[in-house]
């Protein structure tokens, strides 16, 4: 006989699973649609790089001399009007202007500043919807080993955040998922045989790349 | 009929669910890797190790693309060095190629002179972190035209596949299971429509 807290449990845990699941559905679709997209780069229907839309603007700017490069940046941004992840790239030896990156998915703007001349060059690259949808999969602002680049925007801070989510929530939803299975009495040995199956599958593969070496 | 298909439907969520369980841990695991990790745990390059009487043809650098990494791929071999090899690029002037071979975990770099026939090797460990967040992300939308050249991209290429198709059937096949839940509709429609203003607004914002 369940005592009164596991009946409870089982009830919230089976609600839980469901209520996850649908919470999660539309960010579910997407990260795994457009897994299909980045395993496929060759899907024709999908490009979206050779479909790119380019232009370039030249504008005078009060160029910002005091603060740290982010806060300098922020204020040149503000002047140009335009948003997004900033990302700091390489400073050409010798060069005297002020250049970095703003992404954000479907846009990347490449800025270069030229403080003697108060003068702002922006080349703007628009992407498609096939393009955003890739992009989004793995729009963090950051990258391992690059301690140079912070995410320095609130809504790649957001995105981040929902990326964590549904990952915690798969997480959870396989946890529920185990117990609701272990529930089935009937279902135990099949579902023992397919859980198994899957995790050598996944082991033999890691093992097979090398992971563990 | 009706109760036959639930009944087979809520079988087939059931165990395909726990045969890709591990896949999805996996990748759920490396989206914390991806968006959080900074530091690299990478070591630095061993002692290039010199090889020389690579048999190796000056044709080799005029091949582009596929051919060029299957031209290269019994050198490579000869070498002793496997993995998905990444780019090939080319410093003519000096009759060279240089191949960076990655597995996951671990980066070899081979710089090939096409003129001498010898090539130096150097190997460096880049970690279990690197390995994740190199599995998490690849094949990937770069140098589409060559990934795919080494035996565990093609397999891991598969398994995400399977993995991505598998969650597309999930979710399909749980929107279905929980239409037949007339208690849980008004709360699930609920979440449904908070899902979705959640994911829009955020796309939107994002790429806006």
């Amino acid at each position: 006989m369940p005592s009164r807290i596991e009946y409870t449990f089982k009830i919230w845990n089976r609600k839980g699973h469901y209520y996850l699941g649908l919470y999660f559905l539309f960010f579910l679709w997407l990260f795994s649609f457009t897994g299909l997209l980045l395993n496929h780069g060759s899907w024709r229907f999908a490009e979206f790089w050779p479909n790119r839309k380019m232009s370039s603007t030249t504008s005078q700017i009060e160029l910002p001399q005091a603060g740290t490069a982010l806060d300098r940046a922020r204020d040149a941004m503000r002047q140009l009007g335009i948003s997004g992840e900033i990302e700091w790239t390489a400073a050409k030896p010798g060069s005297t202007l002020f250049e970095f990156r703003v992404n954000r998915p479907g846009h990347n703007f490449a800025v270069s500043l030229d403080p003697a001349q108060g003068r702002a060059v922006v080349e703007h690259t628009e992407i498609n919807a096939w393009g955003v949808m890739r992009v989004l999969h793995a729009f963090t602002g950051v990258r391992a080993g690059d301690a140079r680049n912070e995410r320095d925007w609130i809504m790649t801070k957001l995105w981040a955040f929902s990326m964590d989510a549904v990952a915690a929530g798969m997480m959870l939803m396989i946890a529920s998922g185990l117990y609701l299975w272990w529930g089935l009495r009937s279902k135990r040995v099949l579902g023992a045989i397919a859980l198994a199956l899957g995790s050598t599958v996944c082991g033999l593969l890691l093992a097979g790349v090398r992971w563990i070496s | 009929m009706g109760k036959r298909i639930y009944a087979l439907n809520r079988d087939l969520h059931l165990y395909l669910g726990l045969f890709l369980s591990p896949f999805v841990l996996l990748f759920a695991v490396s989206v914390f890797y991806l968006v959080h990790v900074r530091a690299a745990e990478k070591s630095a390059p061993g002692l290039p190790r010199l090889v020389t009487g690579v048999p190796v043809k000056e044709e080799l650098a005029q091949l582009t693309g596929l051919d060029q990494v299957r031209g290269l791929r019994p050198v490579l071999d000869h070498l002793g060095v496997q993995g998905e090899i990444t780019f090939i690029r080319r410093i003519a002037k000096e009759h060279r190629l240089v191949i960076p071979v990655v597995v996951p975990g671990r980066e070899t770099s081979v710089d090939l002179n096409l003129a001498t026939g010898t090539a130096s090797v150097t190997e460096r460990r880049t970690g279990v972190v690197d390995a994740m967040i190199h599995l998490h992300k690849m094949p990937g939308p770069h140098n589409v035209a060559i990934r795919g050249n080494s035996a565990y991209m093609e397999y891991w290429r598969g398994l995400a596949d399977v993995s991505a198709y598998g969650l597309l059937f999930l979710t399909l096949s749980g929107i279905y299971l929980w239409i037949g839940l007339r208690a849980e509709r008004r709360v699930g429609i609920a979440l449904l429509s908070l899902g979705a203003i959640s994911f829009f607004g955020l796309v939107y914002a994002v790429s806006h």
